[in-house]
């Protein structure tokens, strides 16, 4: 069973020769080694083998060769990586009266010799854009949305400042799919104002996809797919862990997250019989708690936060099966702004004209007390995963069950207080099976996939109470098949794909007015394709170039929703005869990477028939509780494109200078105007000086003003003499003006022995309290954005 | 030979477990009927002058969407003061819901306001107050002047405190509305 595909360095102790040398000062260990790719055994030029403690590194020489010298005794962590393979750590022992050390003949040298199998990460032909070690840790506290903003094309759909959905490309919600440790984040996600419901801090890593991934991922990862991973549990006997504080000075908020993590092998127990086996554990909360957060000029009152979450798993490792469990809970309470509570459209008028909130929600008084509107969000999942390997390939079942329940508070008069109750139930299943090479030239993989899922807004699925619910009930299934074959070569490689996917949709409903139960249904089914290529001519550059289509089909709120959204000050028609939307994705990225440059261009076209989004109609829909600007759910066919530009050079040494650069153009094509709610283009410099184990940095980020936002209203049965919103295009105010943020930091990590670390950090975010509003933030027609923050960080790590 | 397949009938039975685990009972969950939300469904204004007693209703019995709500046109003589008086109800219920009542229960955080659009067209005055002294009203009189025809607007201002504040300060300003509609009226 040494033939297995999974990626790991085999570490080969011949080391550790001079054990009996006893040179004072042992500083002449050296590690060497060949990287090669796990599948072909083609020897990978231009990986960087990194030792992590000492900051030291060196590229892969034409046949894959590597050797770092004049090591130290001690413990280290040794990182391999090069574009489109997954990265790989292990740690190692260079020091005195190790076990297994070999005495190498004469030499007096302490050697490890370390071949990095690299295992190609899945879908090497688009692009991915990681967060994790120092850039995972700069984002520490924050939510999800706002960590993601770190990669380049990714922008956030903000509700207030505590409210935060990532957007890919300009798209967002359903587009984009979240897999929380391999399974499909299933939320309340179709909502503006809902964000995901995870807690960063369950991951040690970060990635994002960027572009349609139908094929692999599910048919409605239009925009990209984003995929948190915790670390591999460990199969060896360990204690270690991590703690994290996080203090905010705006909103007074703490963070503060532990995570422990062992595991137990059989390697000691003497029976040569035994098959071995491992055990590894992780426990992992977080408490996080702020207070009203405040602008530059005032504080907003009920802006408050709580979050509680926790997650446990366990695996079992035996020769080639492996089994997981896990299983997280994330809680949150978030106060919604009082201010944002907007009646109708003569409120939401005066609010505008006001410009700044009214003195009763900007209060002097500071409080953590969470008042009404607020939403009560809890997620559960789930998830069991067993993998067998054989001599055909890896097997693997991943089983996921999620629950989330979603309560939105509202200000109501009496006891009464839920305006909307959402519970939604969710059951999937993936069975995959990874082949071993097919003549020595084909890869890849096939698999199942299947989700159920059923909401309950209202009395029991199939008997729904009320007709006043925003979606209705619904019940969900979805099944899908795919296969997907690479060629990997020297230095190219080729991946194409398929999937088949069918949906059905069972949607129990009250239509308004109506007494009886209305059972709607609705089947989809189509093929989503990939094909892809990437060009590596010489160990600096990197070329990827690919095409994917992906569908989705209309979601229950696109179909059914009839009534005001709240705070949204909106009201909002579904429109039961929309069909699935289509796109097909064309994607180039160019990657450059030298010793002082190093450079990322990827170029997107994404053309999405049939595009489902929410526009205005210019018109006021009547109420008793007055006039609401109406949206209709329609759709256009459509044209994104646009580019995300991300060079670091090293200008001096310790001194560099990151650039990135993200330009995004949306176009409704068949009203020929650009389309509504398109984040803006956005550079961003950070200037770094790296010392040792201090780096001091100064980040520049500049958000130009969306000039490209639609003209006229695209519902031509809708007469003008009706329209009372024509000026933007149908929305409420212009695009707020551009504007430029500084935010300063600073680290400094210490080592306290072999095993302990601890790393503090300061950072300033909006160091001269600029004054500005965001044109994705649904709070930007009556109030300013949040002000300056000083974060405190400290990572205990043992 | 032995521990390999034994290896594989714990494999299959781990396999077999986890399936297990995810089988969980679908019993029918439910939703409880006491978590449904207000809703609003009729406002009616009682115009009393003397022993006479004109009702107008503005009725919107499916709310939101659906079919378009029904409003009386208001009628009223020149120069005369009537009692004004205000019904909210929700109609879609049986028994039909009394919002009235809980308006009053909640005197410190609610506001009726009445826009006579000429200004001229009447003159309304808060007839009741709440524990702070400012207007309700829920009672209160309006006074027509000369015969002509416009608009009266009817708002209920729901002004709840902010974290333990009061937010009702006698003014339309805070808060959001409950209620937001016109009626026609005719002074003749």
């Amino acid at each position: 069973m040494k033939k297995t595909l999974f990626l790991y360095i085999n570490l080969l102790a011949f080391g550790v020769g001079g054990l009996f040398a006893q040179t004072p000062k042992d500083c002449d260990c050296f590690i060497q080694g060949i990287v090669q790719d796990d599948v072909t055994k083609q020897p990978i030029i231009g990986a960087v083998v990194l030792i992590k403690e000492l900051n030291k590194g060196v590229s892969t020489n034409s046949k894959g060769f590597y050797r770092i010298s004049n090591i130290c005794q001690g413990k280290y962590t040794i990182i391999g990586r090069i574009v489109g393979y997954e990265e790989k750590s292990y740690i190692i022992s260079l020091e005195h009266g190790a076990e297994h050390n070999i005495k190498l003949s004469e030499t007096e040298h302490h050697l490890a010799n370390i071949d990095i199998k690299a295992q190609k990460i899945e879908n090497l032909t688009q692009t991915k854009n990681t967060l994790e070690n120092t850039t995972l840790d700069q984002t520490r506290g924050q939510s999800l949305g706002e960590a993601l903003k770190q990669i380049s094309g990714v922008t956030t759909l903000q509700t207030g400042s505590s409210i935060a959905k990532p957007v890919i490309h300009g798209m967002h919600s359903n587009r984009v799919l979240i897999l929380n440790n391999g399974v499909r984040q299933e939320g309340q996600q179709w909502g503006s104002e809902h964000a995901p419901e995870i807690d960063p801090f369950v991951a040690k890593k970060i990635t994002v996809l960027k572009g349609a991934a139908g094929v692999r991922y599910g048919s409605d990862a239009i925009a990209g797919v984003i995929m948190l991973e915790p670390d591999t549990l460990p199969d060896s006997i360990v204690l270690k862990g991590e703690i994290n504080s996080v203090y905010f000075t705006n909103g007074r908020q703490t963070v503060n997250s532990g995570i422990m993590e062992g595991g137990f092998d059989n390697s000691n127990v003497k029976k040569s019989s035994k098959i071995p086996y491992s055990i590894g554990f992780r426990i992992q909360g977080t408490y996080k708690r702020g207070g009203d957060i405040s602008t530059p000029n005032y504080r907003l009152a009920n802006t408050g936060i709580q979050e509680i979450n926790y997650s446990l798993s366990l695996g079992y490792k035996r020769k080639n099966w492996i089994s997981e469990v896990f299983y997280s809970q994330f809680t949150t309470k978030i106060a919604v702004f009082s201010g944002s509570h907007i009646g109708n459209v003569s409120d939401l008028i005066d609010a505008i004209k006001r410009g700044i909130p009214l003195s009763i929600y900007t209060p002097e008084k500071f409080t953590y007390a969470i008042d009404r509107p607020y939403q009560d969000v809890q997620h559960n999942l789930l998830k069991v995963k067993n993998t067998l390997k054989n001599r055909f390939g890896i097997l693997s079942l991943t089983l996921g069950s999620q629950y989330d329940f979603r309560k939105e508070v509202d200000i109501l008069r009496g006891d009464r207080n839920l305006t909307q109750l959402f519970k939604l139930t969710t059951y999937s299943s993936e069975l995959i099976f990874e082949h071993k090479p097919i003549l020595k030239l084909l890869t890849g993989s096939i698999g199942v996939n299947s989700l159920y899922q059923e909401n309950l807004t209202t009395g029991t699925l199939s008997e729904p109470r009320s007709s006043t619910v925003l979606i209705p009930n619904f019940k969900n299934l979805t099944s899908g098949v795919f296969l997907i074959e690479r060629i990997v070569r020297n230095n190219w490689e080729i991946e194409s794909g398929f999937r088949y996917d069918i949906r059905h949709l069972n949607v129990y409903r009250i239509p308004r007015g109506g007494q009886n139960v209305e059972n709607n249904t609705q089947n989809n089914r189509n093929f989503t394709g990939t094909l892809g290529a990437n060009y590596r001519p010489n160990s600096r550059w990197n070329f990827m170039a690919n095409a994917s289509s992906a569908w989705r089909a209309a979601t229950v709120n696109e179909l059914y929703s009839d009534g005001v959204h709240h705070g949204a000050a909106s009201f909002e028609r579904g429109d039961e005869n929309l069909v699935p939307e289509v796109a097909l994705n064309l994607s180039f990225t160019a990657n450059y990477v030298s010793k002082n440059f190093q450079a990322e261009l990827h170029l997107y076209n994404n053309y999405i028939n049939n595009f489902i989004f929410l526009s205005p109609t210019g018109r006021p829909a009547l109420t008793i509780r007055g006039a609401f600007p109406e949206f209709i759910y329609t759709q256009t066919d459509s044209h994104f494109h646009g580019f995300d530009l991300n060079g670091i050079v090293q200008i001096v040494k310790n001194l560099s200078l990151n650039s990135k650069i993200s330009y995004l153009k949306a176009q409704d094509l068949s009203n020929n105007q650009p389309l509504i709610q398109i984040p803006a283009n956005r550079w961003e410099n950070t200037l770094r000086y790296d010392w040792k184990k201090t780096s001091v940095s100064l980040t520049n980020l500049y958000v130009a003003k969306q000039n490209r936002i639609p003209t006229k209203i695209i519902f031509s049965d809708i007469p003008y003499s009706e329209i009372i919103f024509a000026e933007y295009g149908g929305d409420f105010a212009p695009p707020p003006a551009a504007y430029s943020l500084w935010s300063a930091s600073a680290s400094q990590q210490f080592s306290i022995n072999a095993k302990q670390s601890l790393n503090i950090s300061l950072t300033i975010s909006n160091l001269f309290n600029t004054t500005y509003r965001d044109y994705l933030n649904r709070f930007r027609y009556f109030s300013d954005e949040i002000g300056r923050n000083v974060v405190f960080r400290a990572k205990y790590s043992f | 030979m032995a521990t390999k397949r034994n290896q594989r009938n714990i494999a299959l039975l781990s396999l077999l477990l986890s399936v297990t685990l995810f089988t969980v009972s679908c019993k029918d969950e439910e939703v409880a009927a006491e978590e449904e939300n207000e809703l609003i469904t009729t406002v009616k204004l009682n115009f009393t002058s003397g022993s006479t007693t004109q009702s107008f209703k503005y009725s919107d019995p499916d709310g939101d969407g659906g079919k378009a709500p029904t409003v009386d046109a208001i009628s009223l003589k020149p120069n005369t003061t009537y009692t004004l008086t205000v019904e909210v109800l929700d109609e879609s219920k049986m028994p039909v819901g009394n919002i009235t009542d809980e308006v009053k229960k909640e005197s410190d955080e609610h506001l009726f306001v009445y826009t006579p659009t000429p200004s001229s067209l009447l003159t309304y005055t808060y007839g009741d107050k709440d524990a702070k002294n400012f207007g309700i009203g829920i009672t209160g009189s309006a006074k027509t002047n000369a015969a002509g025809t416009g608009k009266l607007k009817v708002q209920l201002r729901h002004q709840p405190p902010i974290n333990g504040k009061a937010s009702k300060d006698g003014t339309p300003t805070p808060g959001s509305d409950d209620i937001n509609i016109d009626f026609n009226v005719t002074v003749q």
